[in-house]
């Protein structure tokens, strides 16, 4: 089943709007890094923050004590509506489902929440927090805003969780009592993840990321959201579909993988299931970890000619946001024929790079390919008519 | 890839078999003990002794015990650092593959609320402290949510892509519901799905924090419940196409016949007090199934046993249904969260499998505003054929699904 991109939303450390953030990356732009640090002692790391005017703007009384994660989200959300010109009413709204993409959800809250009670016992722990902690709390608010009463879906999983979710959205959309799939995947910063991260020597002290470099030096974290509101194809065959106009070919259900060596084993089975030979460019999850060694592998046995590009040295892995990210991505590149510059990466890398802006006037098909962090594996194929 | 991509496919409504299930929860590992404890209507909630309780005002959770959980590690180190999460999830797939070894999924469907949390309280704590942090790696490893899904699908040497749900306490059947569809509709051959949670101080303290847990007796539907107390488990269902799985002679043991979801977008940790969500789920599912509220003989309710949930539910159920017998065996293990809709699911299973009535035990009055059939204290036989099972969750997020017996 073919599903259309309707509108897109993007909230992101270079801005939001899909249209401006684009435009950045072709001009080679990256997010500035600021520097977060940690409660207990003298660390701290740089990030990719959200700037807080992207906000500004977004209130709405049922985020009142929301925390970041979910302000994104229903920014993000919100944009893809208005970009489709979809104002869900009584009689749409009840063939709406919302999907969630999340890897480390509300962070900022369940540190805090966990904090009080360690600090000063369970009496302290906060009643107004603790609903803010669960996986789905973001989710709620934007159903709760939407007003969406049937369908409300929150996935977990690592940086492969969006592209999951849009597989997700495909399996839900197969029920005809469907039109509409909003997914959303969104993502916020706190010392505690850099913490996490730093340990598993995933993280780089201060930007660039290098992407497919030869040394790991790792990855910059950043936030925001990302989201996609999926339409059902009309009765008729996806290549009737408009001029311009996206569709998602196949969402792959994607794999896992035991360890980090086997993941280019993994990527090499979802590419080969999504390649249908004429794969123009892929969108890839290269952060400057371990991830980029396999992705390269994969690809130059998979799709040796496709142009590659990944967004990451400039907007920094922003994980359960990260694969609505590179969706986006993939499809202003397709809309606008070209692609930003990958900064920062090797001339010597083996891989079909654009180290410029770079005109692709005949693309019609691409590839969005995710490794995720912790075992998780996706990809899609992605067209436009 | 192993799910059918054709654009042209028809759209099917395939019958959805269960063809096999394993769980651990406090009533007991495996499906034969547990079934002893339903039948029992054993109490199995326990003082709580993995962290401190000192300052909440629930003591008690329905938990598994670990001796009961070291019989079922894998040897070795890898073992060792495994989440307690991972070890309920092994032996719940255990105990699947074992009765279906030749059971390939495509897809696995878990639902979960906390994934490895208690994993990251210690972290927390022990960088609190400046502590001997050695461990960390391993503790931020096993703390995402699909980490206990991968261990165990390779210790039962399947590598099926996995979708972790997380929609609060609705997240077990909801993963069910979801795969049903799956298979229903024609695009997947085998799904496992089910849920599994296990108790962490956080969720604890947290649902104390909101006065929702009991210092006394979980007693759902009760006039004088006072709240509900914690659960943990694992919960795994077998999903096949009926008709697939009769064609390699796979046992059928019951149905799942319907699933239906809604949101109501009241407030984030209570029901709209009307029950309009509750019930909109379960007409959902009965409209799934093609079933009317007449042909429903048993519902095993979510009843967390707060006065408002179980108040809203009950009107929920009043509303739809006539005199259908209701229980909620949280009353029993517990609230186990993610895992509940799955390990509830499992004893609506058996339930169908032996023709009774599981029971809502410590009730010792009805309340006056709730006109329920509730199934008081006590396993009942009975002629059962359709089931109900609801689950509720934080941000307003509420599934049914409905199972039939079998018979070839």
């Amino acid at each position: 089943m073919s599903l259309a991109i309707a509108g897109m939303g993007w909230v992101t450390p270079l801005g939001s709007g899909v249209d401006s953030v684009w435009e950045r990356l072709l001009y080679g732009d990256e997010a500035s890094a600021t520097t977060i640090s940690e409660e207990f002692n003298d660390r701290s790391y740089n990030v990719f923050r959200v700037p807080e005017s992207v906000l500004k703007g977004a209130a709405h009384p049922r985020l009142r004590r929301a925390s970041a994660i979910s302000r994104f989200a229903a920014a993000a959300g919100l944009d893809a509506l208005n970009a489709a010109g979809l104002k869900l009413d009584s009689q749409n709204v009840e063939r709406t489902a919302l999907i969630f993409a999340i890897s480390n959800g509300g962070v900022i809250y369940t540190k805090r929440f966990y904090r009080d009670i360690v600090n000063e016992g369970a009496q302290s722990a906060s009643p107004l927090l603790f609903p803010e902690t669960v996986f789905n709390a973001p989710a709620s608010h934007l159903a709760a805003i939407l007003g969406i009463s049937g369908a409300t879906y929150t996935l977990v999983g690592d940086g492969a969780v969006g592209l999951l979710a849009i597989k997700m959205a495909e399996d839900l959309m197969a029920n005809e009592a469907l039109d509409h799939c909003l997914v959303v995947g969104t993502e916020e910063i706190d010392w505690l993840l850099c913490d996490a991260y730093q340990r598993w020597r995933l993280l780089c002290r201060a930007p660039p990321i290098e992407p497919f470099g030869k040394h790991k030096r790792g990855m910059i974290l950043s936030e925001g959201a990302g989201a996609i509101l999926l339409a059902r194809l009309p009765r008729r065959s996806a290549a009737e579909a408009g001029e311009g106009s996206f569709t998602i070919e196949c969402a792959h259900p994607g794999g896992y993988f035991s360890r980090r060596a086997e993941a280019e084993e993994t990527l090499k089975r979802i590419l080969r299931d999504l390649d249908q030979g004429e794969i123009d460019l892929v969108i890839a999850s290269a952060n400057g970890t371990f991830v980029d060694q396999a992705e390269c592998g994969a690809l130059r046995a998979v799709v040796p000619n496709a142009f590659v590009y990944t967004a990451k040295p400039a907007l920094g892995e922003s994980v359960g946001a990260a694969g609505l990210w590179q969706i986006i991505l993939a499809a202003q590149a397709l809309r606008s024929a070209e692609l930003p510059p990958v900064l920062h990466a090797g001339s010597a890398v083996s891989l079909r790079l654009p180290l410029s802006r770079t005109p692709i006037a005949r693309a019609r098909h691409a590839i969005v390919l995710s490794c995720g962090l912790n075992q998780q594996a996706a990809g899609l194929r992605l067209a436009i008519r | 890839m192993a799910q059918s991509s054709n654009p042209n496919e028809k759209k099917v409504s395939a019958r959805v078999a269960v063809v096999a299930a394993g769980v651990v929860s406090p009533l007991g590992v495996g499906l034969t003990e547990t079934v002893d404890s339903l039948r029992k209507a054993r109490d199995c909630v326990t003082r709580v002794t993995r962290f401190s309780v000192a300052q909440c005002r629930c003591k008690t959770a329905g938990q598994v015990p670990d001796d009961r959980l070291l019989a079922g590690k894998e040897e070795g180190r890898r073992g060792h650092r495994l989440h307690r999460a991972s070890h309920m999830m092994i032996q719940a797939f255990k105990e699947v593959l074992t009765q279906e070894p030749q059971f390939k999924p495509e897809l696995t469907v878990i639902g979960t609320t906390s994934g490895g949390m208690s994993y990251g309280e210690h972290y927390y704590r022990s960088l609190r402290r400046a502590e001997e942090l050695r461990h960390a790696p391993t503790w931020i490893a096993n703390y995402p949510a699909q980490k206990p899904v991968i261990d165990a699908e390779e210790a039962v040497g399947i590598s099926a892509p996995c979708q972790v749900i997380a929609n609060a306490c609705a997240s077990g059947t909801n993963a069910i519901g979801h795969a049903f569809e799956c298979v229903r509709s024609g695009r997947y051959r085998r799904i496992l799905a089910g849920g599994y949670d296990a108790v962490s101080e956080m969720v604890f303290v947290g649902f104390d924090s909101l006065q929702a847990s009991t210092p006394e007796k979980c007693r759902p539907f009760d006039r004088h419940r006072t709240g509900m107390v914690l659960g943990e488990g694992a919960a795994i269902l077998a999903l096949e196409n009926l008709e697939l799985a009769q064609e390699r002679g796979a046992p059928v043991l019951a149905e799942i016949i319907g699933y239906g979801i809604s949101t109501d977008n009241f407030h984030i940790t209570q029901p709209n007090p009307s029950g309009v969500g509750p019930r909109q789920a379960m007409e959902r599912a009965l409209q799934s199934a093609q079933v009317s509220a007449n042909e429903v003989d048993y519902i095993n309710a979510h009843g967390t046993a707060t006065v408002f949930n179980d108040a809203a539910e009950g009107k929920a159920i009043s509303g739809l249904f006539n005199g259908v017998p209701v229980s909620s065996t949280k009353s029993m293990m517990g609230h186990s969260l993610g895992a509940a809709g799955a390990v509830e699911a499992i004893f609506c299973l058996l339930a169908l499998q032996h023709q009774f009535l599981p029971s809502n035990i410590n009730f010792t009055a009805s309340d006056d505003d709730l006109d329920l059939n509730i199934v008081a204290n006590e396993t009942r036989p009975t002629v059962l054929r359709i089931v109900l099972s609801n689950s509720f969750g934080f941000g307003g997020t509420n599934a049914s699904i409905l199972m039939r017996s079998f018979k070839a």
